[in-house]
């Protein structure tokens, strides 16, 4: 019988099988596989299902102390050379997969609920499926080649599920954005494995880092194409885990399905980053510096997140900005090269964060009976209030998310957001002020999204502000209502049904005692992963250290839920007069997302149209004509071989590609 | 000497196969008498009896080269196999010479195999059928010639005949403006393709003696550097055009915009790849120094070719333009592999020469299958298709995938091999190689912005009203599922395992890449030289880095 550890191939190769063989049923017999709804997801579900067993066997092992197993086999070989695939089961890796599929499992039996009556039901499971392969499959990658290879199929499916209501176009445009601005930090991502690979001939996360590590003491490398190739590698991350500047795609995709944000966009894909960081601890450690790069991204994109989400009015993309935020706290901690802090939080954030977000589809579902299937009406906040009467689950559940993301005691968000500030306090205490801030900001617009929604009375019916809210969405009031099939709408929100109340129930039990695994004067998360560290965090661990900072936190978290309290709930303060209207820029500012979007747009986007559409000015008019009349003739002709002879090919190459882009040039400032 | 080991053990194998069963040159002359055959194929006009009798020859070519490969071909030898030669004109040197080995096998299954499904996408070719079908099986055979022969005048001769039905293909069913297209065509490679013949008789008499073609003698012949400079760069300009390389390219987006789903296959399935199979076969295999010095050259203009076409494709608004220029910036990646000096980077330009083939053929029948439905080529036309195309919307998505280099595919092999193998390509100094890799990575940005900017427009968002309402837009047919199912399956197989297909020329590249480290070897000068050189790194870095490609 082999162990668990040595069958966890079959992690990821289950849900693939499933989600393969429907899918070729899907091409084949569209409408006979189209019309066996439950079966299909019973038999997706049963393979991610046994995919989750077999993690929680594997994690078992983990903990009973089993060391890491590696099986390699040659992929692709070319004289002496090896590329190498296969799978690798350690401590980091079983956490994951036990995380992973138990939510996979738990989006999968809410999105029974959820897309009950859409017509890409069983498309929409296949690629849950999917997507569920890929992850598990990065998860249990042994070297950064592989990583590589399932980091671009997350991504794939990710653009396939954003993109899944294909009809509209916002979901068309976030689809392609994401892929795209994931692309550009593959480029570096790319770029950084090659120069490690060029820099330590191997794609092992251990290797590389004592290798590089022997390189540079050698000389032979130096210091600063070291961290160049570092930094390059976290590009990756950077795009993927929504970092500062990349973070652009994230709220966007919140275009896709509402269990699709609440799995990939915040529990699971978007926490690779992180998960790729901490497996490459080995190779940052030894450079201060890219900690520290690390660790500002990471401080910037808390701040930046936060601050955005202070004034969202769309449900969803509130709680988006927050996961940028909270992304960014464990790459600030991964950056105080506390991995384990950062994997912690990202743990107890991936529970909280689903089910905040699988709330926040319950109300959209709720809402969609009231206001038709228009997300511009059924996802903003102005047209909700009072549903706590309507869904008592969801709100109850919802609450929950609320105190734990915000870090009150003995949530789990306290604990791990605790350990990360503590020890950014002892790294750079100016980032520590900057996160401790947000966490303040944190409580406050995360129980302003809970006010809004669930508490005061019901606005969903007042047709004025749906007329309101469509007119700015610039969509005509009368192409809203024409997918509900002439049904009357109800007139309150309904709770769902029990197959998107159970998860929310469920991932309310750890999103409240996740946290107590962690605690720092005993933490199992941490022996698990780290026993030295847990040791010496135990060792060192002492009230007077932890009180005064813990309470800080707390303290401030207790500010911005009072504030909160006093503006939305009791209505005391008005902020719209006292902040927003005194500081028009800032507020301006903040409603625009520090204007990155349209920097973007200007920059990119429309610039790279205008630089393609010269060069195909070029193309046509200028390569076209010049080779169709006389390149010919003065290419065969000896003027252009004289200077082959010196054997200067090199140099003749840099001509023609400096002669390519003058013309382009040339073009671009003629035209 | 390599190559005199080469010389005799292709002779030797010669005469051991003499009895065997002659795979290549059944393939060769079977569909060519095949066609021949048409005008007595009884036939209504309509081409319904002659379009099976075509998928019949097409399947057998194909089971043919499968035999061949299967009973005859032996992957684990570098040099030629499957030799068959018969003096053809002696006096003239000329000899019916066909063999193979891990450069040409690949191509010829991958010929025999894209005709085959480009016989089943001719389905609804309705206009001339007999002529058409004969054009198809002519080049076919032409075309396995092309990449079989062992002979260089031979191999002009494959070249030119394989012309003439491109031209005819192109000029009679070809779109609007098929006439210039055609023209256009014939011009430039008929132009191009008079530096193969200079250069071939050239290297036929060099040396005096009695003039001699074929590929084994010309390579135990010495050429001296400077004259392998001058044939070097005639037939670079030559297959330049055919490959194509920037600037030589703008036939292809002409061609390829006017042609039908089955010539659209074929051109960028099987023709592309004649460039680059002759480069691997003339430049580097017959005039290694030439290509020592030539070599960076090709490098630059790969870069060239993959961002300077995507960002056209990227400008395009008509749909096969785009995929046309897509093409030409994957054979970027062929030139850079053929310019990396190194196994890995070689070997990954000869599979994303297969892969291109794959996926290229299987978008370009994608896009004539839409064109049957749209009847407009033109982006801005078109609009929410996959409201009532959803198969089709898949197939689409799956092959855009494909070309966009995802992972699990095999464009991503091929072009993760060609990164890795020139990236560590001790040939080069660390500052072109860095500034090479940056730039065609450049390309992987690039690369979805067109691909996915073209799915959105064509099938995402509200259905475009005026062309919903003016055609009739069927979801894909079986027969175009089985097409496409064909072209999938190679290509998911070797993205999941590539050494399915890397393994079968393994040998051929390793004692190509040989030659040409030992021809660089020589070519050497260091002072006079600032990139081709050895890095100084290589005294310096870790051991598992040495095993990579050693000089000298």
């Amino acid at each position: 019988m082999p162990s668990p550890a040595e069958l966890a191939w079959l992690i990821p190769v289950l849900p693939l099988a499933g989600a393969c063989l429907v899918g070729l049923g899907l091409i084949s017999f569209n409408r006979t596989i189209n019309r066996l709804r439950k079966p299909v997801a019973l038999l997706l579900i049963s393979c991610v299902g046994a995919a989750a067993v077999l993690s929680y066997a594997v994690l078992a092992q983990q903990l009973a102390g089993a060391g890491a197993t590696e099986v390699l086999f040659n992929w692709a070989s070319a004289g002496t050379f090896n590329l190498q695939m296969g799978f690798r089961v350690d401590a980091l890796g079983a956490v994951m997969l036990a995380l992973v599929t138990t939510i996979a499992v738990l989006v999968m039996v809410y999105s029974d609920g959820y897309m009950a009556h859409d017509k890409g039901y069983v498309r929409f499971f296949t690629y849950l499926a999917l997507f569920s392969s890929s992850m598990l499959g990065l998860i249990i990658s042994p070297n950064l080649l592989e990583i590589y290879v399932f980091w671009e199929l997350v991504g794939m499916c990710s653009y396939l599920l954003v993109g899944f209501w294909y009809d509209r176009d916002g979901a068309a445009n976030a689809a392609q954005k994401a892929f795209v601005v994931n692309r550009v930090g593959d480029f570096g991502l790319l770029l950084g494995i090659l120069g490690l690979f060029w820099a330590t001939g191997s794609f092992g996360f251990e290797e590389i880092g004592s290798r590089l590590q022997e390189a540079v003491a050698g000389g032979s490398l130096s210091n600063a194409a070291a961290i160049l190739l570092c930094l390059l590698v976290f590009m990756g991350p950077m795009a993927k885990s929504a970092q500062f500047p990349l973070h652009v795609w994230l709220p966007d995709a919140m275009e896709g399905p509402t269990p699709i944000s609440a799995l990939i966009h915040a529990a699971t894909m978007v926490a690779a980053g992180v998960f790729l960081v901490a497996r490459l601890q080995p190779v940052y450690v030894p450079f201060p510096q890219v900690q520290v790069v690390i660790a500002v991204v990471g401080t910037i994109t808390l701040f930046l997140g936060a601050s955005i989400a202070l004034t969202q009015m769309d449900l969803k993309k509130g709680l988006a900005y927050s996961t940028v935020s909270q992304l960014g706290y464990m790459m600030l901690a991964m950056g105080c090269g506390a991995p384990v802090a950062g994997m912690f939080h990202l743990v107890t954030h991936a529970f909280f964060k689903a089910m905040l977000f699988l709330c926040s589809g319950s109300v959209i579902h709720a809402m969609e009976d009231v206001v038709g299937h228009e997300p511009v009406l059924a996802q903003d906040m102005r047209l909700m209030g009072g549903l706590r009467k309507f869904m008592p689950i969801t709100s109850t559940t919802f609450f929950i998310g609320c105190l734990a993301i915000s870090g009150i005691p003995p949530l789990a968000g306290f604990w791990s957001k605790d350990e990360i500030l503590g020890q950014a306090f002892g790294s750079f205490p100016l980032l520590w002020a900057a996160g401790f801030i947000t966490a303040g900001m944190t409580a406050f617009y995360m129980f302003r999204l809970y006010f809004l929604t669930f508490e005061g009375s019901f606005r969903g019916t007042d047709k004025t502000v749906q007329a309101q809210l469509l007119a700015a969405a610039g969509k005509g009031a009368a192409e809203d209502h024409g997918d509900d099939h002439g049904h009357s709408h109800a007139d309150h929100p309904h709770e769902s049904g029990w197959q998107m109340a159970m998860p929310l129930a469920v991932l309310a039990v750890p999103s409240v005692l996740i946290g107590l695994l962690g605690t720092p004067w005993n933490s199992r998360f941490a022996r698990l992963l780290n026993p030295e560290e847990a040791a010496h965090m135990a060792q060192h661990f002492s009230w007077g250290e932890f009180l005064p900072l813990a309470g800080a936190s707390v303290a401030v978290s207790l500010v911005g839920i009072s504030v909160s309290v006093l503006a939305y709930a009791l209505h005391k303060i008005d902020l719209g007069t006292a902040v927003a209207a005194r500081f028009p820029a800032l507020d301006a500012f903040l409603a625009n997302k520090w204007y990155l979007d349209a920097i973007n747009d200007k920059l990119f986007v429309q610039g790279s149209r205008k630089l393609a559409r010269q060069v195909l000015e070029v193309d046509s008019k200028v390569v076209d004509g010049v080779v169709n009349l006389t390149g010919l003739v003065t290419l065969g002709s000896g003027e252009g071989l004289k200077y082959l002879e010196t054997g200067r090919a090199q140099f003749y190459a840099l001509i023609v590609f400096g002669g390519v882009i003058a013309l382009v040039v040339l073009f671009g400032a003629l035209g | 000497m390599a190559l005199d080991f080469a010389v005799t053990q292709g002779v030797t194998l010669a005469q051991s196969s003499s009895t065997a069963f002659p795979w290549l040159s059944a393939s060769i002359l079977f569909p060519i008498a095949a066609a021949l055959c048409i005008p007595f194929v009884p036939d209504k006009g309509d081409g319904k009896q002659v379009r099976w009798f075509a998928l019949g020859v097409a399947l057998i070519t194909f089971l043919i080269t499968v035999g061949g490969y299967l009973n005859g071909y032996d992957p684990s030898v570098e040099g030629l196999q499957m030799v068959e030669r018969w003096q053809w004109l002696p006096d003239l040197g000329l000899a019916w010479s066909v063999g193979a080995d891990g450069i040409s096998m690949p191509l010829i299954l991958l010929t025999s195999f894209i005709t085959a499904l480009a016989a089943l996408a001719a389905w609804p070719v309705t206009f001339k059928p007999k002529l058409f079908y004969f054009l198809l099986l002519a080049m076919d055979g032409g075309q396995i010639a092309v990449f079989a022969v062992q002979d260089m005048l031979l191999f002009f001769l494959a070249w030119e005949l394989e012309l003439l039905p491109v031209y005819l293909l192109l000029a009679i069913w070809g779109g609007k403006k098929r006439q210039y297209a055609a023209t256009k065509f014939i011009l430039y490679t008929a132009g191009s393709s008079l530096f193969i013949l200079i250069v071939g008789l050239a290297m036929a008499f060099h040396g005096g003696g009695a003039p001699t073609f074929e590929y084994t003698a010309l390579m135990a012949k010495d050429f001296s550097t400077k004259f392998q400079l001058f044939a070097y760069a005639g037939l670079l300009i030559a297959f330049g055009v055919k490959l194509p390389i920037v600037p030589l390219h703008t036939w292809l987006p002409d061609a390829h915009g006017e042609a039908t789903a089955p010539v659209h296959m074929l051109l960028a399935g099987i023709l592309l790849k004649m460039g680059g199979y002759a480069l691997l076969r003339f430049n580097v295999q017959l005039l290694p120094e030439g290509h020592a010095q030539f070599a960076p050259l090709l490098v630059v203009l790969g870069v060239v070719n993959i961002i300077y076409a995507a960002l056209t494709s990227f400008a395009q608004r008509n749909l096969k333009r785009k995929i046309a220029y897509s093409s030409i910036s994957h054979m970027g990646f062929v030139l850079i592999g053929i310019g990396s000096f190194s196994d890995l980077g070689t070997s990954g330009a000869m599979l994303q020469m297969i892969s291109h083939g794959l996926i290229g053929a299987s978008l370009f029948f994608l896009v004539g299958a839409t064109y049957d439905r749209t009847h407009t080529l033109q982006l801005d036309e078109m609009g929410g298709v996959g409201q009532k195309m959803r198969k089709m919307f898949a197939l689409w998505t799956i092959c855009s995938l494909a070309s966009l280099a995802l992972p699990g595919m095999s464009g991503f092999v091929s072009e993760l091999m060609v990164f890795v193998g020139f990236s560590t390509s001790e040939a080069y100094s660390l500052s072109f190689r860095i500034v090479m890799a940056v730039l065609a990575a450049i390309g992987v940005i690039l690369t979805p912005v067109y691909l996915l900017s073209m799915l959105r427009e064509i099938f995402f968002g509200k259905e475009n009203v005026e062309l919903a309402s003016h055609t009739h837009l069927v979801d894909a047919e079986p027969r175009e599922i089985y097409v496409i199912s064909c072209l999938l399956v190679p290509i998911i197989g070797i993205g999941l395992y590539p050494r399915i297909m890397t393994d079968s020329y393994r040998a051929s590249i390793e004692a190509l890449v040989q030659r040409e480290n030992n021809a660089m070897a020589k070519v050497i000068h260091p002072p006079a030289n600032a990139l081709i050189r050895r890095s100084p790194m290589a005294e310096l870095l870790p051991p598992a880095l040495l095993q990579a490609p050693a000089l000298g």
